[in-house]
């Protein structure tokens, strides 16, 4: 046996977990794969056959115009579907990094009581799957609901926003008090005694000190804004990619199924790009508890 | 540049005093060293006067002005934190300028100051670096110049040295004092290091669990410690003590350690003719002390048997570690002279520098009368 550092693993090894790591990662690999190829071909691409691949833009073209299925030929509206996905990601995204880099900051600096116990109740909101919750947001819904017909869209995206935002607030406050934790008081008041103001210090210091934590509740909240099915099918008055796609796998007889994959593609979109351009970044926030 | 006056000055912390009742003055171009182990609320009091705390009760003065309700930002004091507490996201330039830019000064006298001050400190060289890129040394003198740049009133320092590796800390502490005179700035230094407080300083404060135990030149807290922590805290190796009861003989006294019977030293004899005390601490210092072999060589009223327990060679010097039954003590001796252990030996601490502490309150006798 040859020697070797403590760090480095047998190649052997190396090459079993790879491939375990392949094999493991391959169903949905391939899933993601067979719809993207779907959506640029005339039927679906299925049971690994490729001859029932041919090759067509018309999917796509169809999907950009707002044709939805050639069978019921109802005029849907993609762009506007995209929009209002962004609309409700872009919401969370902004609401989730607003309260939790504050009150990331609050804990992380307060000393007030029960504060312990606080924290324990944030991460145990977070425990809660957002489908359990759902009966007694809706109540809440119907209380606050407009009674004027004509505010209600506005109200739904509104509360959509909010209300799913504070499924990912736990984490994200968490996240953030953990990056706060890692900045020394002395840095603060240093800051401070050099003639800051308190809002000063935060804006100059400590803000740009935590930048890759926000850049990562940013985008945890965008995708969770993004992906979501439930809360957005329950509440929002119209629809998103998400319910768009969930509806037509309803109407799975009529429905043109190359053109959903379409559909699906470019709800998978965001996803992808973020990951690949912020790799860097989420690794960075694993790493936030040992290192700088 | 200011003189600086705590006035009974308390700081609680819930129910823990951190300081407590302190009341201190520090003269204007003076160099005060808050000399205390950790936790004694040295670092408490500094940041009192910086205004990151506000004190419980008391009055803090800069000149006749009171600051006490100030907050930092209008104290214009310097601080250099322990840790140095650069902003790691901001070159060393930008550290350096960022008091003055929070004064919206221009540009051009913001350049003309950082490169004064850098010049001074000899790291004119390093602004276009981030912090982590800098040694532990350069990052001490970045939080210097920063606290300088704005030339303030009073500049606080925080055990700056205590990041540094041995060699360098006693480079810099000749470095740090001289700059101190140079300037001409009220200085604040708090240190745990007794041999740091006593190099630098003008004056020394000792601190203990909140209260100042004694304030004064670092030759008077050296020798005339006011009570026995003081003794104990400076000094390496520290003051010896041993208890030792009294006999009154016809008008004379007479210490007792088990089966010795030693003289109170003369300066002693009125102090203790007065109090009547029937047990004292006795403490010297082991440079004090001289180790003879035989009773001829006995050179004063002082003297006790012992046995060598221990013997550290130090290059310069011995430290010869004695056993007093059971007790020990702790002698310098010049490296000619040769003991081995468990030999038979003649403790002789000079009388004169001998300091005697009352066993209940711990404090030198000559205090209590």
């Amino acid at each position: 046996m040859s020697l070797r550092d403590v760090e480095v693993r047998a190649r052997k090894t190396e090459a079993i977990i790879a491939l375990a790591i392949i094999l493991a990662t391959s169903p949905i690999i391939i899933g993601f794969s067979l719809i993207i190829l779907s959506s640029f071909s005339k039927s679906m691409v299925t049971n690994f056959d490729p001859s029932s691949f041919h090759l067509t833009l018309e999917n796509w073209i169809n999907l950009l115009q707002g044709k939805s299925a050639a069978v019921g030929g109802l005029k849907e509206n993609i762009l506007k579907y995209t929009l209002n996905t962004a609309v409700v990601a872009l919401g969370v995204s902004l609401v989730v990094t607003l309260v939790g880099t504050m009150s990331g900051y609050a804990i992380s600096r307060m000393n007030f009581r029960y504060r312990k116990h606080f924290l324990l109740l944030i991460l145990l909101l977070h425990a809660f799957p957002g489908s359990v919750l759902i009966v007694g947001v809706y109540f809440i819904y119907r209380l606050m609901s407009p009674i004027a017909m004509g505010s209600i869209t506005t109200f739904s995206f509104f509360y959509v926003i909010i209300a799913r935002a504070s499924l990912e607030i736990p984490m994200a406050v968490w996240l953030m008090k953990g990056f706060f934790d890692l900045i020394p008081w002395e840095v603060e008041w240093a800051a401070l005694i050099d003639g800051a103001s308190r809002l000063t210090v935060w804006r100059k210091v400590m803000l740009p000190l935590v930048k890759p934590g926000i850049a990562a509740i940013l985008l945890f909240g965008f995708l969770a804004g993004w992906q979501d099915l439930i809360y957005v099918r329950t509440f929002l008055a119209e629809k998103t990619l998400a319910t768009f796609i969930e509806y037509n796998l309803g109407t799975l007889e009529f429905a043109e199924m190359p053109l959903v994959a379409a559909a699906a593609t470019l709800y998978l979109l965001p996803t992808i790009i973020f990951f690949i351009t912020s790799q860097q970044l989420l690794l960075k926030v694993s790493l936030a508890g040992l290192k700088r | 540049m200011v003189s600086i006056k705590l006035d009974r000055v308390t700081k609680r912390f819930g129910k823990i005093i951190a300081v407590n009742n302190v009341s201190l003055e520090i003269a204007h171009k003076e160099f005060m060293a808050l000399l205390g182990p950790s936790g004694s609320g040295k670092s408490t009091i500094l940041y009192l006067i910086a205004g990151i705390y506000k004190p419980t009760s008391g009055r803090i003065f800069f000149g006749d002005k009171d600051v006490t309700e100030i907050p930092p930002k209008e104290r214009n004091v310097g601080l250099v934190f322990q840790n140095w507490a650069l902003y790691p996201h901001m070159k060393v330039y930008d550290n350096i300028a960022f008091p003055l830019r929070l004064k919206k000064v221009p540009e051009d006298y913001i350049r003309k100051k950082v490169v004064e001050v850098t010049k001074m400190l000899h790291i004119d060289h390093l602004l276009d670096r981030y912090p982590y890129q800098l040694s532990g040394g350069q990052q001490q003198r970045v939080a210097i110049a920063r606290a300088l740049v704005k030339e303030p009133l009073v500049l606080l320092l925080d055990e700056p040295l205590s990041n540094l590796d041995a060699l360098l800390r006693i480079y810099v502490r000749a470095e740090l004092k001289k700059l101190q005179k140079k300037l001409g700035i009220t200085t604040i230094y708090v240190t745990h290091d007794q041999a740091e407080a006593l190099a630098m300083a003008d004056r020394i404060a000792v601190i203990n669990e909140g209260k100042i135990l004694q304030v004064g030149d670092p030759e008077t807290v050296y020798n005339r410690p006011s009570c026995k922590f003081v003794g104990g805290f400076l000094g390496s190796p520290p003051m010896n003590f041993i208890e030792a009861g009294l006999e009154y003989a016809n008008g004379d006294v007479y210490m007792i350690i088990d089966d010795n019977k030693i003289r109170v030293p003369r300066q002693y004899i009125e102090i203790i003719n007065k109090l009547r005390p029937d047990k004292v601490i006795i403490g010297f210092r082991p440079e004090d002390t001289v180790l003879v072999r035989k009773e001829r060589d006995i050179i004063n009223r002082t003297c006790f048997y012992g046995e060598v327990y221990a013997v550290e060679p130090l290059g310069r010097e011995y430290i010869i570690t004695i056993s007093i039954n059971a007790k020990l003590i702790k002698a310098i001796v010049p490296r000619d002279q040769v003991f081995i252990s468990g030999e038979k030996t003649v403790v002789c601490p000079l009388e004169e520098k001998i300091v005697l502490f009352d066993v209940k309150t711990e404090k030198a006798l000559e205090l209590l009368i």
